[in-house]
């Protein structure tokens, strides 16, 4: 296990090069601001773009610059300073991160609890009523955009000017860190974590409900409901342990997903977060930030990816490495 | 399925396809925006003006009557100011927060921009007649904040300016209006004292120019560049590249500060997400015009839909617009129901649709009077929000500023270049002009594709198609290339070389109230560059040229402003670019507030606005 670890944290450290690559290049190679310019004022000179490209490092040979920012990255932990104002790009995605993470475990748990009751009583109650309800409302939810659920969320019931406006709730913009206030974190969290929530929700419904139908088929489900277990345990111990392989495994890749930043309920909810972070500054052709977000995204999906496979082992007795 | 389940289901389509076309059809300004010259589509007059009579535009006639002390205003904005240092602010939003928490040589009230007013300066400007000395005396017992709180001298003054020149502050005007100071540096570079800016006592700055361009300098000295900054204080700062001074460390001396600990540093300004500003302990209002009513003003980032803030601000309490308008598409509802929270001034800039006067087909005079003849201008306006958001476009002096009305006007010369006449488009005016260039037909002849490069962002992503479909129209083959914003200016339309024909997302604003700033970076055939270019139509005409450079050496006011009319009007007359609006800007407040907008930065004066 330790070997097999070692081994994927070093492919992490190769897979995160390349990423850092790709994104170089596609701001290098396909038109984008140029920064020095864009820090130059309105008519400057060709003296003053000239230094501002040397103090930015822009002068220098492409593969010089990349070979650099990665030396920094992986030796120093120096992602660079933003192009734009300067702000040190670490110190930038260490303030976002709070945000993300309360973001997504918030929502997370709201899924989970959702997605896997409902998935588990739509399987067992297959071809009811309650199946047929729930699995179409859930196609309803992933077929809604969460901008726009957002915005919906938003206008119904944001406390400022929601027509049903719920008073304990946090609207637009509120978003306070738990360290200063945690019951303000809280109100500012429900609506964007149940808005997150959403399709998640619905999907995991899905994936669980078809996951856990086939193999509510095995002999073994056969054979422990022939031993006389009780129908919960067999549901519970024996059925949803095998059935939930799938659902960890895109847990996994989702997780590492917002985590690198929920672009549009964080931006939707006005919610200071890395999703936010690398919105802005790709609408700033801000390639410092946007490299530290993408990089920092990358590294919670191989990280996550790893937590999955090691969570394998103990799911699924056959697996071994 | 059932005859009666079938008729249900067409009732609900019909009454889906009712909704939507009602819904489509609820928005009349096009129908009001058709045809007839600037003047006669609204009766005579600037449209913009009379829609939003009755608003709290009108505050800004009176801006202190009814103004209260006390309370905290909330600012919703998208963004973030560009910088906190005033060497280095430029843009009108960050210029909004720098008037509160600074006090300058000039400023402006929020109801004049046609002339600046002394703020920490004594009186107007001296200008010697040949234009190559200023002086300007300054006001005594003004203080710095904590940590300095020291008298401000005329030091402060030039320091700030000789900072302005380094690469580590790299201010993006100084080289514009300050660069003919006698021993100012050709480049940014490492700090260095500016001989041609002397301080003969502590309160007087004279500035010594080896051309004479002291109007465009006294002028400039309105923006954020004359905000003094104690050299002892920030020139530890100013070593760092770039400058940290405002971003982190910083001392004010307006009514309001951002909240800052003992060393001076900056702790209520988080990049990107906030900035706090409270009053400055250590202010003293030494003949300020600022009433500054507010206890605090909150600025808060993130909140792009400016639909969702808009909802927000008017159902709220305290809180008004950043950088952002309401929704163009709630405008006119807004005018009906929410007049006293409504505000709008003009924005101090235009919009063109620019044409390359440098590569055919645009070379061809007549090509591109032809193409101004047909083009439906207003149409390009809809896009933006109508009429509410500002009259067509006639030249290229905004309402409000000095020769503007030199310039005759909303109307401009539409009665003598007749290509200008029509905002509705005349293709048979177009089809005259075609003829002249040579293309019996009426239409454009030629097989070269036109490069047009836009903005992919809406409003400007639809302008740009509207163009594309007008040019097609007039029998122009096109490639239209939409980009991202800054890619489309550093990228193509600023760099000659990508020989761009058409670039339909442009604009520009006023650094200040004079027309030098709108006329001679966007039409002087001098100042195109390689690369960072704002001459878009890349006009090179040397009488021209030599038009507006006499006018810059024009220093008398009521001569300077005619001056720049008759260099506005040459301009016009090489018809190089398709003007189509001059921008207002909108903006809103909630109902406790007393909005007073701000002409000079076009958002809500945090000096006069207060709580009702």
């Amino acid at each position: 296990m330790t070997r097999y670890i070692v081994r994927r944290l070093l492919g992490m450290v190769l897979l995160l090069i390349l990423v850092s690559a790709v994104t170089f290049l596609i701001f290098n190679v396909f038109p984008s601001a140029d920064p020095a310019l864009l820090r130059a004022g309105r008519q400057p000179t060709a003296e003053s773009i000239a230094r501002i490209r040397e103090d930015l490092g822009l002068d220098r040979a492409l593969p010089v610059q990349f070979g650099d920012y990665i030396y920094n990255v992986f030796v120093h932990q120096d992602f660079g300073r933003s192009y734009i104002n300067n702000t040190n790009v670490l110190d930038q995605i260490r303030q976002n991160l709070p945000a993300t993470i309360s973001l997504t475990i918030g929502g997370v748990l709201i899924w989970m609890f959702f997605g896997l009751s409902v998935g588990i009583i739509s399987a067992v109650k297959h071809r009811t009523v309650f199946d047929r309800a729930t699995i179409g409302l859930s196609l309803v939810a992933i077929s809604a955009p969460v901008y726009w659920l957002g915005l919906v969320a938003l206008y119904l019931f944001a406390p400022d000017f929601g027509v049903f406006g719920l008073g304990f709730l946090g609207g637009q913009g509120s978003y306070t860190p738990f360290s200063n206030d945690p019951v303000k974190w809280l109100q500012s969290l429900v609506l964007p974590w149940c808005v997150l929530a959403t399709a998640f929700a619905a999907v995991y419904a899905r994936l669980l409900r078809g996951s856990l139908l086939d193999v509510l088929n095995e002999d073994y489900i056969r054979t422990a409901r022939a031993k006389g277990l009780s129908e919960r345990r067999v549901i519970l111990r024996h059925g949803v342990r095998s059935a939930i392989t799938p659902v960890v495994t895109i847990l996994g890749l989702d997780i590492g997903i917002l985590l690198g930043g929920a672009i549009l309920t964080e931006t939707v909810f006005n919610i200071p977060g890395i999703g936010r972070l690398a919105y802005d500054a790709i609408l700033r052709g801000d390639l410092p930030i946007v490299q530290g977000t993408v990089l920092f995204g990358a590294f919670f999906i191989i990280i996550m990816n790893l937590i999955v496979d090691i969570l394998y082992a103990f799911l699924d007795p056959r697996v071994r490495y | 399925m059932s005859r009666s389940l079938w008729k249900t289901l067409l009732a609900l389509v019909a009454a889906v396809a009712v909704l939507a076309l009602g819904a489509c059809g609820g928005d009349d300004d096009e129908s009001s925006d058709q045809g007839g010259t600037p003047a006669q589509s609204a009766g005579g007059g600037n449209v913009t003006e009379k829609l939003f009579a009755g608003t709290a535009a009108e505050n800004r006639a009176n801006p202190t009557k009814g103004g209260k002390k006390g309370g905290t205003f909330t600012i919703l904005s998208a963004g973030d100011v560009d910088y906190m240092d005033p060497g280095k602010t430029y843009y009108s939003y960050a210029i909004g927060v720098q008037q509160a928490i600074n006090r300058g040589l000039y400023g402006y009230l929020p109801g004049d921009t046609s002339k600046p007013v002394a703020d920490l300066a004594e009186g107007d400007p001296e200008i010697a007649e040949d234009g190559k000395t200023v002086t300007v005396k300054i006001k005594k017992g003004a203080t710095f904040s904590k940590p300095v709180s020291r008298e401000i001298t005329s030091k402060d003054f030039k320091y700030a300016i000789e900072r302005a020149f380094t690469s580590n502050v790299s201010n993006g005007y100084a080289g514009i209006y300050f660069r003919d100071l006698v021993g100012a540096p050709k480049e940014p570079g490492k700090y260095k004292e500016i001989p041609g800016i002397e301080t003969p006592d502590d309160n007087t700055i004279v500035f010594k120019l080896t051309k004479g361009t002291g109007a465009a300098l006294a002028g400039a000295l309105s923006m954020p560049i004359s905000v003094p900054v104690p050299k002892e204080f920030a020139q530890k700062y100013d070593k760092e590249s770039p400058s940290t001074y405002g971003e982190g460390h910083a001392v004010y001396s307006g009514p309001y500060m951002v909240e800052s600990d003992a060393s001076g540093k900056a702790t209520g300004y988080v990049a990107g997400k906030s900035i706090h500003l409270i009053r400055n302990p250590d202010y003293k209002n030494v003949d300020d015009f600022r009433p500054a009513y507010f206890d605090e003003i909150k600025i808060l980032a993130g909140n792009e839909d400016n639909s969702v803030a808009t909802r927000r601000i008017l159902s709220g309490e305290s809180m008004g617009t950043g950088d952002i308008e309401p929704p163009a598409s709630q405008l006119k509802r807004l005018l009906q129901s929410n007049k006293p929270e409504l505000s709008a001034v003009p924005g101090g800039g235009w919009r063109m649709i620019a044409l390359n006067t440098s590569i055919p087909p645009f070379d061809d005079i007549n090509v591109r009077k032809a193409v101004i003849a047909g083009f439906n201008r207003n149409a390009a306006r809809q896009q933006r929000g109508g009429e509410a958001l500002g009259p067509i476009a006639q030249h290229f002096i905004p309402p409000g500023m000095a020769g503007f009305d030199e310039s005759n006007g909303i109307n401009g010369w539409a009665d003598q270049e007749d290509w200008m006449a029509n905002p509705a488009g005349d293709r048979k005016l177009s089809a005259e002009y075609f003829k002249k260039a040579g293309m019996a037909s009426g239409k454009y002849e030629g097989d070269a594709q036109l490069l047009i490069v836009g903005d992919g962002a809406e409003p400007d992503k639809s302008v740009s198609q509207i163009t594309e479909q007008q040019l097609n129209e007039m029998g122009f083959k096109t490639k239209l290339r939409l980009v991202e914003r800054s890619t489309m200016f550093t990228k193509f339309c600023g760099v000659p070389k990508e020989k761009v024909n058409v670039c339909p997302s442009v604009g520009w604003l006023q650094d200040f109230a004079d027309p030098q700033t709108m006329i001679d970076p966007t039409f002087n055939g001098d100042n195109i560059l390689q690369v960072g270019n704002n001459n878009w139509p890349q006009l090179n005409v040397p009488a021209v040229n030599e038009k507006i450079n006499q006018s810059k050496l024009v220093v008398d006011p009521a001569e300077r402003a005619k001056a720049w009319a008759d260099a506005n009007h040459a301009v016009v007359d090489q018809a190089p670019a398709i003007p189509y609006m001059w921008d207002y800007q909108a903006i809103i407040a909630s109902p406790n507030v007393r909005g007073v907008q701000n002409g000079y930065s076009t958002w809500w004066d945090l000096n006069f606005s207060s709580l009702r």
